[in-house]
C-alpha cells in the first residue's frame, strides 16, 4: 500500500482522486487511517520542497470526508464509526504523532487535521481535537501536547476555549483529583500549560457565578505557575518578536487572564455566595480559595518582573505592551460594575482586596514594561473605581525626590523608577 | 504625600499582612519597590520576610539586590557581617547553615566583593584576616592579590603586639591558613628569600607549638579550670590548649611536623633545591644534607649560597625534630603533647656500674700518661687538643639504658643520634655554622629549655666536661621556683642538672666537687623503704665488660634510681683516694661505709680494703659504728682484731666519752634486743686474744658492745642509714676529697 501511496505521491493532483475512490471503498476506521498514512507521505514530499507545505484544499477535503466523516455528496450515504472504532482512530493518531520523530512533519499534519476551516466539519474536529487532547494528557504524548500547544497559539480564541472547556470538564470538574495527570504534563509540555492557561483564563472571565473558576482548577494553576514562575512567559519568548498572531487569537501570555482572575475574585466570589447562607465548609473553602489567589496574585507580580528583566535585556523596555491598554481598561470596567453590583451587600473589604489587587497589578505591570499607559492615562481609566488608597498612590505615581532615601550615583538603582516609559506613538488614549 | 510618607505606608501594610497572608505582603513589597525603587526599607523588609522562612534562594537574590544597591546601609552591614561570622564559625544550628547556605546562593563575583568589603569594615586585625583567608580559600585567583599584604600584615601585627611567644592568633593564621595558600598558588612568584623567610616562620611556628610546656602561661583559658588541673593526680595532657584569640578549635594544629615538612617540600620545589625528591622523613632529608655538604666546596657564587641556604634549613629542621624526639623522651613532662601522668624524666649520666670492680684502681694510680695511652689503643684518636681529657671519648660512646623500663629507648637513642649528626652537620663550616647561628637568635633558641637539655646531653655525650658544666649553669637558670612545687610524685626534674653536675665534675676527675653535688642531691631525697639491692639490676649490665668507665648511662629520674648512683659515684671518688699508696683511713672507711650498698656487689673491693688495713696493721674510721650494719663486714672486722685476723689495731669508735654521753638514742634502743646468735665468733675472738697497744680493756669491752649493738642493726633499712651518713657526714665528706 505504501508503494502505492508513494506512486500517488509523483502525482499529486491526479493521484487524489485515485486516492478518494480506494477510500471510498473502504470501512470508515481503515480509510480514517489511510488518510493518516496519506498526510504523512504527502507531507514530507512536501517539506523537501523549497516552497515548503501548504495544506491544499484538496487534502482539507479528504480529511473531512474520511476522518471527520462529512459526506461530499448530501445525497450520499453518511459514513459513522462506532465509539470502539473512534477509540481505535484515536490511538492511531495518538501513536502517529508520538512515533513521528519529524517536528514539522508532525505539525504540519496536526494542522491539517486539526485548524478549523469555517465549515460545518468544524464540530466534529473540535470533538475529535478534544477527545485526542484530552486522551494525550491522560497518557502523557508529550509530542501531541506541543501540537495543541502551537494549535492554541494560532486559532482563534472561541476555538481555544472550547478545547479549554473540554479539558478542564475532563480534568478539572469531575471528582478525580485533577492532580496527577495535569500536574505531571507541566514538566514535560510547559508551553501547552502556558497555552492552556491563557485559554482557561479567556474561558472563566467571572463574569457570572459559572465562569468563577473551580477550585480544582485553580490550585491546579497556582501550582503549575508558582512552581515555575516563567511559565506564563512561555509562548511570549517562544514567539518571534514583534509577535504577529492571527487576528482574534488568545493573549500571548495569560497574565491578564491571571490579573482579571486575582483582580475580580474577591467581589466575584462574594457575589457568588451571597444569597444562599454560608455552610462551614464553604467557609473554610473560600479561606482555600483566598489563600490560593492571594499566592496566585504575587507570581502573576514576579511573573511581571520576569518579564521586565527580559525586556530589558533584550532591548525591548518600553517598546512592547503585552498587556493591551484596552483589555486592561475592559477590566477596569468589569471591575467598577462589579463593585457598583455589590455595594448594597457590604463588601468594603472585598473590594479594598481587589483594588489592591489591581492597583498592585497596574503598578508592576507599568514597571515591567508589560502595560505602556501614563499615569495621566491610569488616573482617566481608574476613575470610575472606588476611592483605594493604593491606587490613589499608583495613579499619582511616586512622589518625587525621596528625602529619607540617599542617592547614589555611582550604583544606578536596578529598577529605574517607573515615571513614564516611552510612549508608542500609535497609543491610543482612552479619556475622551 | 511625600515619598518617606509613601513608603512607610506601604511597608507598615506589609508588615501588617505578613503573618496572616505573607504572599500578600510580598505583593504589597514587590508594588512598593517598583515605586521606590531607590527606598532601602521596603528591599530590607522584602529580604526580612525570606530570612526569617530561611528561604536560601529568594534571601539570596534580595541580599544581592541591597549589597549592590544599597551598599552603604548599616543594615545591609550588620546582614553581611552575621553571615560573614557563621562562615569563620565553626557552629552547625540551622540557623547558620542556612546563612553559609544564603552566601552561597551569591554569585562568586558577589561573595568576593563582599568579603572584601567585610574585610575593609574590620579594624580588628585578626578578625580582617579570617574574613580575608574566607576570601582567599574560596577565590584563589585572589590569592596573588592579597594572599602576601595578608602574610605580611598578620606578620607585622604580631610584631606591633609585641608577642612574645610564636605561637600566637597571628601567626598561626599565617602558617597555618595563609602560607599554604600562598605557597601552592602556581600564579605566584615568590622571591627565595621571601620563602625562605616564611619557611623559617612557620618551623618556628610549629616548632615552638609542639614544645610549648604543659601549662603556658596565660593562654589556658579559664584561670580557674587551669588551677584545678594542676592539682595532684589530674592528668596534665587532658589541659586544652587555646592560643589567645581563637576558638579552642582552631587552636589545635595537626600534626605539626608533618604539616612542616609539607612545607619544607614545597619551598624546596619552589627554590629548584638540588636533589629534592620531597623525601618524607626527617632521616631521609638528613642522609641527603650530608650528600650536598660534599659538594658544597666544589660549589661559588648564587649556586653555593643557595645550597647552603637548603642544607642549613632542612638540617636546622632535622637537628630540632629529633632533639625534640629525645627530649620528649627523656623529659616527657616538659611538653603538654607529650605530658602522661606516669611519665617519668631520664636523665644521661656517666655509667658507674663498674664502680665495684677494681681494675679503675690502676689507672689512678698510673695517672693521666698512661691512661691516655690505653684510650688511644682503644678507639680513634681525635681531638687532643679539645678540652680537659675527656678527649676522644665523644665517638662511639655507648649509653646504657634500662630495656624494661624505657621501652621506646632504641627510638630514643636514634633521635639523639640524628639530633647530634644533624648538629655536626650544622657546625661542619663555618657558613653553615653562621647561618645557622642566625636562625638560632631569631627564634631565641637560648631560651628553649628542651633545647638546652639536649645540648647538655650532647656536650656530655660528646665527653666535653668543662662545656657541658657550664650549660648545667644554664640549664638551671631556666627552671622557674615554682616548677619545684610541681614535680611531685617522685621525679627529681629540678635534681636533673645538679646530678649532671656531679657526674660531669667527676669525670673531670673533680671529686670534692662531684661529691659536693650529689650531697646536695641526697640531701634533697627520701630514702626509699625498700631495701637495697635491687636498685642496680639492669639488662644490659653485661654490656660494661668493655669500655669501662666511659659509657653513658640513662638513669630514670626518682629517688629509687638517683640514690643508688649517687652513692655509686662517691664510691668512685673515694674509691680512688683510698687505694692510694697514701694511707687515707677516712677514704677508705667510707669507701667501705658505701660498699655495704649493693652488697654483695662490692665484696672484691671491700676485700681488697681489708688487705690494706692488713697492711697497715691499723684502721682509724670512727664513723664505723654508726654506719656500718652489714654483717660481714663486721664480722670481717671483729676478726681483724684477732689473731688469726692480724690482730689489727683497730680505732673504730668515736671516743669513748662520745659513746658514753651521748648514745644515740637508735643505739640505745636496739642494745636491749641483743642478738646473742650473731656474735659467737666475737666472743671467742675477744676471749682468746689479749689486747695490745693501751687499749684498755674498758675499750675492749666498748667494741665488743659496740659490734653487738651494730649486729642488732642489720636489719635497719641501709638506704637510711646511707641516706643518714651523707647528710650527717657531708662536710667531713667533702674536705676528705681533694
Amino acid at each position: 500500500m505504501v508503494k502505492r501511496l508513494l506512486a500517488g505521491l509523483v502525482k499529486p493532483k491526479y493521484a487524489m482522486t485515485d486516492i478518494r475512490q480506494s477510500l471510498l471503498r473502504r470501512d470508515a476506521l481503515s480509510a480514517a487511517k489511510e488518510v493518516l498514512y496519506h498526510l504523512n507521505i504527502y507531507f514530507s514530499g512536501q517539506l523537501q520542497n523549497a516552497a515548503g507545505p501548504a495544506v491544499d484544499n484538496a487534502i482539507v477535503e479528504l480529511v473531512e470526508e474520511f476522518i471527520f466523516l462529512i459526506p461530499k455528496d448530501r445525497n450520499a450515504p453518511q459514513k459513522r464509526m462506532s465509539s470502539l472504532q473512534e477509540l481505535q482512530l484515536l490511538e492511531v493518531m495518538c501513536s502517529y504523532f508520538q512515533e513521528q520523530s519529524k517536528d514539522s512533519l508532525r505539525q504540519v499534519v496536526f494542522s491539517a487535521l486539526f485548524v478549523p476551516q469555517g465549515n460545518e466539519a468544524d464540530g466534529c474536529r473540535m470533538s475529535m481535537l478534544g477527545k485526542l487532547v484530552s486522551m494525550a494528557v491522560a497518557v502523557c504524548r508529550v509530542p501531541i501536547l506541543d501540537c495543541a500547544a502551537l494549535w492554541l497559539q494560532r486559532s482563534h480564541a472561541t476555538h481555544c476555549v472550547r478545547l479549554a472547556k473540554v479539558l478542564v470538564e475532563d480534568y478539572c470538574g469531575s471528582a478525580l483529583s485533577p492532580g496527577q495527570a495535569l500536574r505531571h504534563i507541566v514538566t514535560v509540555s510547559p508551553l501547552f500549560c502556558c497555552q492552556l492557561i491563557t485559554a482557561v483564563t479567556a474561558l472563566y472571565d467571572l463574569s457570572t457565578d459559572e465562569l468563577i473558576p473551580s477550585s480544582e482548577l485553580l490550585e491546579m494553576v497556582v501550582t503549575w505557575i508558582y512552581d515555575d514562575p516563567g511559565l506564563t512567559l512561555l509562548s511570549f519568548l517562544n514567539t518571534p518578536v514583534p509577535p504577529s498572531r492571527p487576528p482574534g487569537s488568545l493573549d500571548l501570555t495569560p497574565l491578564l487572564g491571571l490579573i482579571r482572575w486575582c483582580v475580580k475574585s474577591p467581589l466575584a466570589c462574594r457575589r457568588h455566595r451571597n444569597p444562599s447562607p454560608m455552610p462551614r465548609e464553604t467557609a473554610e473553602g473560600d479561606r482555600g480559595m483566598e489563600s490560593l489567589y492571594s499566592k496566585l496574585h504575587l507570581s502573576v507580580l514576579q511573573n511581571l518582573m520576569l518579564l521586565q528583566a527580559h525586556l530589558k535585556e533584550n532591548d525591548l523596555y518600553g517598546r512592547l505592551g503585552l498587556l493591551s491598554v484596552e483589555h486592561v481598561a475592559k477590566l477596569v470596567g468589569e471591575l467598577a460594575r462589579l463593585a457598583d453590583e455589590l455595594k448594597p451587600l457590604n463588601a468594603a473589604r472585598e473590594t479594598e482586596l481587589s483594588l489592591n489587587r489591581l492597583a498592585q497589578s497596574l503598578q508592576v505591570a507599568m514597571a515591567a514594561g508589560a502595560l505602556l499607559c501614563s499615569r495621566e492615562d491610569l488616573r482617566c481609566l481608574c476613575s470610575r473605581l472606588p476611592k483605594n488608597n493604593l491606587l490613589q498612590l499608583v495613579m499619582s505615581g511616586p512622589a518625587l525626590q525621596p528625602t529619607h532615601s540617599v542617592f547614589y550615583p555611582a550604583n544606578p538603582p536596578r529598577l529605574s523608577p517607573v515615571t513614564h516609559p516611552a510612549v508608542p506613538s500609535t497609543r491610543t488614549t482612552f479619556c475622551s | 504625600m511625600s515619598a518617606q510618607g509613601d513608603c512607610e505606608f506601604l511597608v507598615k501594610r506589609a508588615r501588617e499582612l505578613v503573618t496572616e497572608d505573607p504572599w500578600a505582603a510580598k505583593a504589597w513589597l514587590i508594588t512598593a519597590r517598583t515605586l521606590y525603587p531607590a527606598d532601602f526599607n521596603i528591599q530590607y523588609e522584602m529580604y526580612t520576610i525570606e530570612r526569617n522562612a530561611e528561604r536560601t534562594a529568594s534571601a539570596g537574590r534580595l541580599l544581592y539586590d541591597m549589597f549592590v544597591n544599597f551598599p552603604e546601609q548599616p543594615a545591609v552591614w550588620r546582614e553581611i557581617t552575621v553571615i560573614t561570622a557563621a562562615l569563620r564559625s565553626d557552629c552547625q544550628d540551622k540557623h547558620a547553615q542556612f546563612l553559609r547556605g544564603l552566601f552561597e546562593t551569591l554569585p562568586g563575583r558577589v561573595q568576593c566583593e563582599m568579603l572584601l568589603k567585610a574585610t575593609e569594615q574590620c579594624f580588628n586585625t585578626l578578625e580582617k584576616a579570617e574574613m580575608l583567608l574566607l576570601l582567599l580559600r574560596r577565590f584563589p585567583e585572589s590569592v596573588v592579590q592579597h594572599g602576601v599584604s595578608l602574610g605580611e600584615t598578620l606578620l607585622e601585627a604580631e610584631s606591633i603586639e609585641d608577642l612574645e611567644s610564636p605561637v600566637n592568633c597571628f601567626r598561626k593564621l599565617f602558617v597555618c591558613d595563609v602560607l599554604p595558600l600562598i605557597i601552592n598558588n602556581h600564579d605566584m612568584r615568590l622571591p627565595a628569600s621571601l620563602l625562605y623567610k616564611y619557611m623559617h616562620k612557620a618551623a618556628e611556628f610549629y616548632i615552638s607549638y609542639v614544645t610549648r610546656g604543659p601549662s603556658a602561661d596565660g593562654q589556658l583559658q579559664g584561670s580557674q579550670e587551669g588551677v584545678s588541673l594542676k592539682s595532684p593526680g589530674a592528668p596534665r595532657g587532658s589541659q586544652r590548649y587555646i592560643i589567645e584569640g581563637l576558638t579552642e578549635k582552631s587552636s589545635v594544629v595537626l600534626e605539626p611536623w608533618e604539616r612542616l615538612l609539607d612545607i619544607l617540600a614545597i619551598v624546596g620545589a619552589r627554590c629548584e633545591w638540588q636533589g629534592d625528591k620531597g623525601s618524607r622523613s626527617y632521616v631521609e632529608i638528613l642522609q641527603r644534607m650530608k650528600e650536598l655538604c660534599r659538594y658544597l666546596p666544589s660549589l661559588e657564587g648564587e649556586t653555593l649560597s643557595c645550597c647552603r641556604s637548603q642544607v642549613v634549613t632542612c638540617t636546622t629542621l632535622v637537628l630540632f625534630h629529633s632533639a625534640y624526639l629525645y627530649v620528649s623522651a627523656v623529659q616527657p613532662t616538659l611538653f603538654q603533647a607529650h605530658s602522661s601522668p606516669g611519665a617519668v624524666p631520664w636523665i644521661l649520666l656517666e655509667d658507674l656500674s663498674s664502680v665495684f670492680s677494681e681494675a679503675d684502681l690502676e689507672r689512678s694510680s698510673s695517672k693521666h700518661v698512661h691512661k691516655k695511652r690505653k684510650l688511644g689503643e682503644g678507639r680513634e684518636k681525635t681531638m687532643s687538643s679539645d678540652d680537659e681529657d675527656g678527649s676522644g671519648k665523644g665517638r662511639g660512646r655507648h649509653i646504657l639504658v634500662s630495656k624494661t623500663d624505657m621501652p621506646g629507648w632504641a627510638d630514643m637513642l636514634d633521635s639523639f643520634r640524628t639530633a647530634r649528626e644533624s648538629w655536626d652537620l650544622l657546625h661542619s663550616h663555618e657558613a653553615l655554622e653562621t647561618e645557622f647561628n642566625r636562625i638560632c637568635s631569631s627564634w631565641k633558641t637560648d631560651s628553649w629549655l628542651w633545647l638546652r637539655i639536649f645540648l647538655t646531653d650532647m656536650i656530655i655525650y660528646q665527653g666535653q666536661y668543662r662545656k657541658a658544666l657550664s650549660s648545667l649553669h644554664q640549664l638551671a637558670s631556666f627552671q622557674p621556683p615554682q616548677q619545684v612545687q610541681v614535680s611531685s610524685q617522685g621525679s627529681l626534674e629540678h635534681h636533673r642538672a645538679l646530678i649532671q653536675l656531679a657526674s660531669c665534675h667527676y669525670a673531670l676527675g673533680e671529686y670534692r666537687l662531684a661529691c659536693e653535688k650529689v650531697l646536695e642531691v641526697v640531701s634533697g631525697l627520701v630514702p626509699q623503704a625498700q631495701g637495697p639491692g635491687r636498685a642496680t639490676e639492669d639488662v644490659t649490665r653485661t654490656r660494661t665488660k668493655f669500655r669501662k668507665g666511659t659509657d653513658l648511662r640513662l638513669l630514670s629520674c626518682t629517688s629509687k634510681a638517683i640514690m643508688p648512683f649517687c652513692l655509686q659515684l662517691m664510691l668512685a671518688c673515694f674509691k680512688l683516694r683510698a687505694f692510694t699508696e697514701n694511707r687515707d683511713d677516712l677514704a677508705l672507711g667510707h669507701v667501705i661505709v658505701l660498699l655495704q650498698h649493693d652488697w654483695p656487689q662490692g665484696e672484691a673491693l671491700f676485700l681488697k680494703a681489708v688487705d690494706k688495713i692488713c697492711q697497715q696493721g691499723s684502721f682509724q674510721y670512727e664513723n664505723f659504728f654508726n654506719y656500718v650494719t652489714n654483717i660481714d663486714m663486721l664480722e670481717e672486722f671483729a676478726y681483724l682484731r684477732t689473731t688469726e685476723g692480724g690482730k689489727v689495731q683497730l680505732e673504730l669508735l668515736p671516743n669513748q666519752g662520745m659513746l658514753i654521753k651521748n648514745p644515740s638514742p637508735a643505739l640505745g634502743l636496739v642494745s636491749q634486743e641483743f642478738n646473742t646468735l650473731l656474735l659467737p665468733g666475737v666472743q671467742t675472738a675477744d676471749r682468746h686474744h689479749t689486747v695490745t697497744r693501751g687499749i684498755t680493756k674498758g675499750v675492749k669491752e666498748d667494741f665488743r658492745l659496740a659490734m653487738e649493738r651494730q649486729v642488732s642493726r642489720c636489719g635497719e633499712n641501709l638506704l637510711t642509714v646511707l641516706h643518714r651518713f651523707c647528710i650527717n657526714e657531708k662536710i667531713i665528706l667533702v674536705q676528705s676529697l681533694p
